[in-house]
């Protein structure tokens, strides 16, 4: 019996979950259960190449769940499944589909934090307008300007702050193990919420790259220019940490 | 080593990674490195041999890279580890990138008891070690645990990479390989 060809495997993700991600994230605890099934004969397992059924199976849950890229989802969670199941009939004491399992979880997140972030965004109560406003009232003018203008003064009114920043920067330092450490702990602050991000069309082209990279992918700046930078941006980002599953529940 | 034996172990590369192992023959090795079957023979006695010696120096070729850019790059073992998967990005998105021989190698040789194969699963194996020592310098309690899970992201990243080309699978393993770092330090 070849697993990933069968349409038993699809049956049992159908019913293994109310959610799309807890079918896809099914897919590694049958898996699991079924190679350690006692009445299975490891010569009798085979684990061919994954059919078109499944991987359209798995494409349609990442859909649903609304990851940034389904198909690639699907087909990288479908190969780390097949890997892992390899692996555990040659080590069975690796666990090596609870292992998967929780990568997979990982890929899950790393498709979907953006989308979340992108429908925050787009609501009108985001933090960005808060600011965009707070700035506009400053000078004077709230009233008269429309809200697409308000972007393009906040905008330059950051680009001022940048400029600002930059002279302020002498030279480009390497971090220490201190600074490496604050952002870790920055970054693994920002996760346990729902963050709003900074629109990166109002960032100047030339802080683009390190805030995507720094800020929203979470990377660690490579010197104390970028940091500076990075931790400019930072400080606009504005997270709600009610527990997920708390808001889940509402 | 000879300069013509290092002409043939290239060109094989080349075609291995761009054709596949099982579909570049002997004869197209010796047409496009321009020498002779007899001159191939007589530095690897068989195909086999020639593409051991391949998968061992292209091994090589990746590990030393990722050391050296590691080591020149990093300090803290907590940051060796993050960084590890931005410079397997580099690797995997550089224009001449053409597959991970290992991980190429034990598809096309699905058999066990295969020396190909069983010298694609030892290299697998030896990656994994090689994460693994990164995440006990960074104290990582479960470090083994850790080093499998990222292997495994690894390695279907590439296999996602081979089927397509740009297919943005390892920009997405690299954030998932940060949540499971993290994950992983804070426990």
């Amino acid at each position: 019996m070849d697993i990933f060809d069968s349409p038993w495997l699809i049956n049992m993700l159908a019913k293994s979950s109310k959610t799309p991600e807890g079918r896809l994230l099914g897919l590694f605890d049958i898996l699991n259960d079924w190679l350690k099934a006692p009445s299975l004969e490891q010569a009798n397992v085979t684990l061919g190449a994954p059919n078109s059924l499944l991987i359209s199976y798995c494409v349609e849950e990442a859909k649903s769940l609304g990851a940034e890229n389904p198909e690639l989802l699907a087909e990288h969670i479908v190969l780390i499944a097949q890997n892992a199941a390899r692996h555990a009939i040659t080590q069975p004491e690796s666990n090596s589909l609870i292992h998967a399992k929780k990568v997979a979880l990982a890929l899950i997140q790393a498709q979907t934090q953006k989308s979340v972030i992108a429908a925050d965004i787009k609501g009108s109560h985001s933090a960005l307008y808060g600011v965009a406003a707070s700035v506009v009232i400053l000078i004077g003018a709230a009233a008269i300007w429309a809200p697409m203008f308000m972007h393009s003064q906040s905008a330059q009114a950051q680009l001022a702050q940048q400029e600002q920043l930059n002279t302020t920067i002498i030279q480009n330092k390497a971090l220490t193990a201190i600074d490496a450490s604050r952002m870790y702990a920055k970054y693994e602050q920002m996760r346990q919420g729902t963050c709003q991000f900074p629109e990166v069309l109002q960032i100047p082209d030339e802080h683009k790259s390190i805030y995507l990279e720094n800020v929203v992918g979470g990377k660690l700046p490579n010197d104390l220019a970028d940091l500076s930078v990075a931790n400019f941006y930072l400080e606009k980002v504005r997270c709600n940490f009610t527990p997920m599953l708390m808001a889940a529940s509402k | 080593m000879s300069g013509l034996r290092q002409k043939i172990l290239s060109t094989a590369s080349d075609l291995f990674q761009t054709q596949g192992i099982n579909s570049t023959g002997v004869d197209t090795i010796v047409a496009t490195a321009g020498t002779t079957k007899m001159t191939l023979y007589k530095y690897f006695s068989s195909k086999e041999l020639l593409i051991l010696e391949v998968l061992k120096e292209g091994h090589q070729d990746f590990q030393t890279w990722l050391n050296d850019k590691l080591s020149a790059n990093t300090k803290h073992p907590a940051e060796k580890l993050q960084k590890l998967f931005d410079y397997i990005e580099e690797w995997i998105t550089a224009p001449d990138f053409n597959g991970i021989g290992f991980i190429k190698a034990s598809a096309e040789f699905p058999r066990e008891d295969n020396p190909v194969h069983k010298l694609s699963t030892e290299q697998s194996q030896q990656f994994r070690e090689y994460i693994k020592q990164l995440a006990t310098e960074a104290n990582i309690k479960d470090a083994d645990g850790l080093s499998l899970q990222l292997s495994l992201l690894f390695k279907g990243a590439v296999q996602a990479e081979h089927m397509q080309r740009g297919s943005d699978a390892v920009k997405y393993a690299k954030i998932a390989a940060k949540i499971l770092i993290d994950g992983s330090l804070t426990r």
